[in-house]
This record gives C-alpha cells, structure tokens and sequence, in this order.
C-alpha cells in the first residue's frame, strides 16, 4: 500500500499544478478539464463506497447525479427569473447562493437515495441492478417530459450561482472550490473506511450471511451506505450544473450511470483515489481519442476489456498487487 | 421448563413433499452440551438454519430464554443470544484473524454505527479480540489474512466468531470436521470450558469427541428425533444402532 499511498499524494500535487499552470499559460481550457475531472471524481467516490466497498452495484446513480444538478438549476433558474418555485402550501423562493444551495442538494439526495435504498435493498444482485437502473430512467423520462425546465433541451442558468466574498466566475477560484469539497469527501470516505461501520459493510461485501450471524442490521448499515453513497454524487451533481451553467436530461440517462461505473472500475475498484484516477483517464481519453474519432468510446471499451481480463482492480492496483483490507 | 434455556416444540420445514425437519422437539439445558447426531442429510443442518432464523419454518415454536422468537428474524435472534458455526467455514475472508473477531464484537459493543472513530484505534475490542485468539489458540496468528489460514484454524476461528458474541446459547455445526488431534482437543476443552456460561447444541460427526462431551443425545434420521438420552442410553440403543452408530461402538 505504500506505494499506492506515493502516489495518492502526486495525484494531489497534479491537481493543485494543472490548473496553476493552466493560470500562468493563460490556457482556461486545462482549468474547465481539471474541474470536470475533479467534479466527477467526487461521483465516482460516492458510487464507490456502494459498489466498491460495500458491494451494491449500484447502476441508477444518475439519478443522484440528475437531481443534484437539477435542484442546483431550478433553484439557480428561479432566483434569476425572480419567480417563485411553489406558492403552496408555502412560499418557496429560488437561490443562487452556493451555501443555501448545497444543503439543499445534500438534503434532497439524502432524501431520494433513502427512498431508492429503502425500496432496492430488499432484493440483491441483478434484481438491484435493475431496480435502482429503474428508478434513474423514471427521473430520465420525468425531466424530459417537463417542459417548464427545458424538458428535453435542458435548461441554461447563464450565471453561475455565488459564494460570498468569491467570484465564483473565474475558472481557477470555481476549480479550487471543487478541490475543497473533493478534500472533504476524501477525507470522509477515508474516516468512514477504517471506522467500525467501515468494518462492517467491507465485510457485508464478502459475507453477508456471516455479518448477519454476529447480530449486524445489514439493511440498515447497506442502507445507510447507499444514503452517503447517493448524496456524495448528487452534490457533484450540483457542482456540475455550476461548472456548465447548463443541466439537462442527459446526466439522469443510464449511460451517465454508467459512465460514473466505468471511472471506478477503471481506477480501481475500493480504491479511495480510484475513481479519481479512473475519472482523469476518461478524460484524458475523451480528449485525445475524441480528437481523432467521433466512436471513440471503442477504445475506451477495448481498455476496459483488457483492464478487466490483465488488471482487475484498477489502474491503481498497478501500484500494489494485492487487494487487502488495509491494516 | 425453569431449567431450559432453549425449548423447540413441533418445528417442521417441508421442501414440496419432503420433510426435512418433521415436527421436532428438542430442548436445551443450562451447563449442558446437546449433541444432535444422525446420518448425513437427516436434518441436523436444516434444524440449525431454522433456530437461527435462516430457513422459515412451516410449524413449530422456538423458546429462548423464556422469550417466544418463533418470529423473529435471524439477526433479531443473533441480538438475543444465539450464536453460531457454520457447517462449512464461514468467515470474512480478506480480513485478518483479529479483525475477524472485532466484527464479531461490534454488535454487543454497540459499535456497529460509529461512523468516524478508527476501529484499529479502539483498545478495548482489539484487546478483548485478542484474549478470544488466545482461547482458540490464533493468537500467533492474529494479523494473518483469513483466507491464508488453514482449514483446521478457519474452524478454531468461526468457534472464536461465536465467543466473541457471548451469546446466551451456542449452535455448533461439525466445529471439529477436519481437525487434528490437537486441534480436536483443544475444542474439548473448551466446550467443557464455556458450557457452564452458554450451553451449546453441537452437530458432530466425531463419536469419540461427542461422547467425551455430551451430557445428552438426541439422534435425528429422516428429520425427526429418534432417541434422547444420557451417552450410554444412546450406546445401547438398539434402534440408534441401527440407524447410526453400528454395532461396533
């Protein structure tokens, strides 16, 4: 692990450097890429303390994602048009206050991973997969067929929504917001990981029926990983919809489920620094694979395939060949 | 009943037509070991599963303690006091051994749902997981992951996963199936040991370590109870003979 946790450190620097340089070159470009990895990073951390480290394979985490993004929007688009969100049974006005914002998309996730949580944990494999696919698609079909958010075109909130005392508008003060709350989120994966619920739903991953038989509510602990693991995704919903002052349809759709799945296997599955490193290599691949060819998801499917067949558990893993409980 | 601690009345499980548990009646004495013995696919296993709550029965009551936790669900009866071994080992496998028995001790630590204190810093649990490693003789062996463990020391350790809850009753599933000498031995002792403050209901298939520790026999064949009695009652049982142990015994 020792090497692994090297190089956990460099990933810090680079993301403190690239952006820096992006500054001093005048290349705002490399800034928006960093803050998108950034960004999706904190996703794939949230999907991975269900699926990697608690072993729900989660594939409806768009929805978290969505609706994250789409409190930030609706609140943001009302506070501009100045127009009330509900009327009744009391008056709800919109915000463009990143500090009334965020409880919010925390609150508001919390909440629907608690609903889907409390409905798919009932049933395990495939049937979970489906079921929590199930209900991302429902929210999917529910944003397009909403017309007084853009419905399918989305909906554009032209100013990014404030912080006191900050401009939140220039690309490098906005990366640096989202590296905070990258920070956080690392640092509340990691105390959550080596706490005793850390123990007990690493351990629900490999036996469940065993962590039943030493008196452990697993619904409840599954259930409350799936709560976190929800709301960690829905806030970077939220700082997505501010990155492109832009939410729409898309991020709620299955291949955004998906695509937050791919950053973590690609990591490392269980990994902290995993989806992070999965993330920036999507990125990265986007990037210069995109360049060349329109498909060229095909490569990214092909790595995936030999990944999966030679590596197993992550790009990280390169740096540590055996998987353990972390001692 | 004063002097039961479990008492199972008319417990049956059917699969279509075939009963694997046919109305079962069987009790629990405090300070005693219960072996259950029959030939393989009589029901013994299935029995465990519906104490523990792992397999619904179709009829039947199951008394703890004087509480009635027929209904109850299988980790409800875990909370209560029934703790158990596993027919096959059952453990967490890229756990350490240590590590293995602190889990075990959560639930009665009420430590399960501390979110942000390091388990590893918490003395208190890694001192008692160790003074249950040195009673199922893995102290040595602590830090070794449990999947790199032998089978003989996989078995000690799913015996030390039921210490660790201090349950009010042991359901033991064939502890000893595969030891050695040594290592059947030490389990002897140690039933003997433990008996007093949590009696134990014990499947085993090893004649010679069940009567060094039975108090009482019961014997099932085709999922109902055939006999109960003392070890020499069941020795000289014509019918127990029959079904089970032979006439070489």
């Amino acid at each position: 692990m020792i090497v692994e946790k090297i190089f956990n450190k460099w990933i810090l620097v680079f993301l403190f450097l690239i952006p820096v340089l992006g500054f001093i070159f005048e290349e705002p470009y490399y800034i928006t890429l960093t803050t998108k990895v950034v960004i999706l990073g904190i996703a794939g951390i949230g999907l991975n303390l269900a699926l990697g480290y608690c072993g729900l394979i989660s594939f409806g985490h768009a929805a978290f994602f969505g609706l994250g993004g789409y409190v930030t929007g609706i609140l943001s688009f009302h506070a501009l048009n100045s127009e009330l969100i509900f009327s009744w049974p009391f008056v709800t006005s919109g915000s463009s206050e990143m500090l009334v914002i965020w409880p919010i998309v925390i609150l508001s996730s919390a909440f629907l991973a608690l609903i889907i949580g409390l409905l798919s944990l009932r049933t395990t494999g495939v049937y979970f997969i489906m079921i929590t696919l199930a209900f991302a698609q429902m929210l999917y079909f529910f944003a397009i067929s909403w017309p007084n958010y853009g419905g399918e075109d989305g909906l554009s909130i032209y100013m990014r929504n404030s912080l006191p005392m900050i401009n939140t508008m220039d690309p490098l003060t906005f990366y640096f917001i989202c590296l905070c709350w990258l920070l956080i989120v690392i640092f509340i994966s990691a105390k959550l990981i080596n706490s005793s619920f850390g123990m007990a739903f690493q351990a629900i991953k490999q036996n469940e029926e065993r962590v039943k038989s030493v008196g452990i509510e697993t619904f409840k602990v599954k259930l409350l990983v799936f709560v976190i693991s929800g709301t960690i995704t829905g806030l970077a919903g939220s700082l997505y919809t501010d990155l492109n002052r832009f939410i729409s349809p898309s991020v709620l759709n299955w291949q955004m489920s998906g695509e937050i799945m791919v950053f973590v296997i690609l990591g490392g599955i269980a990994r902290l620094y995993g989806p992070l490193v999965g993330a920036a290599f999507f990125i990265v691949l986007e990037q210069t694979l995109g360049g060349y060819t329109e498909n060229w998801q095909f490569w990214l499917g092909l790595i995936l395939i030999l990944e999966i067949l030679y590596v197993r558990t992550g790009i990280l893993s390169l740096f540590e060949k055996k998987l353990k409980y972390e001692k | 009943m004063k002097n039961k601690i479990l008492n199972i009345t008319n417990l049956s499980k059917s699969y279509g037509a075939f009963k694997v548990t046919d109305e079962i009646t069987i009790d629990l004495h405090f300070d005693e070991i219960h072996a259950l013995i029959g030939p393989n696919g009589a029901g013994k296993s299935t029995l465990i599963k519906q104490i523990v709550g792992s397999v619904k029965h179709d009829i039947g009551s199951i008394i703890l303690d004087q509480e009635d936790i027929t209904d109850l669900t299988d980790v409800e009866r875990a909370k209560i006091g029934i703790s158990r071994t596993f027919q096959v080992s059952s453990i967490i496998p890229q756990f350490s051994a240590i590590d293995n028995i602190v889990l075990s001790l959560l639930d009665k630590s009420s430590k399960t749902f501390q979110l942000f204190k390091s388990v590893r810093n918490n003395k208190e649990l890694y001192t008692n997981a160790k003074k249950i490693l040195k009673e199922i003789e893995l102290l040595e062996k602590c830090d070794i992951s449990a999947s790199d463990l032998s089978h003989g020391d996989r078995r000690k350790l799913e015996v030390g996963l039921a210490l660790a809850m201090d349950p009010k009753v042991f359901l033991f599933d064939e502890p000893m199936a595969g030891l050695d000498e040594s290592g059947t031995n030490m389990m002897i002792n140690l039933f003997k040991k433990i008996k007093s403050n949590s009696p134990i209901l014990l499947i085993e298939h090893d004649m010679d370590a069940v009567f060094a520790l039975a108090d009482r026999v019961s014997v099932i064949n085709y999922g109902k109870i055939v006999a109960t009695g003392t070890v020499d009652e069941i020795r000289r049982n014509e019918l127990v003979r029959d079904v089970y142990l032979g006439y070489e015994i």
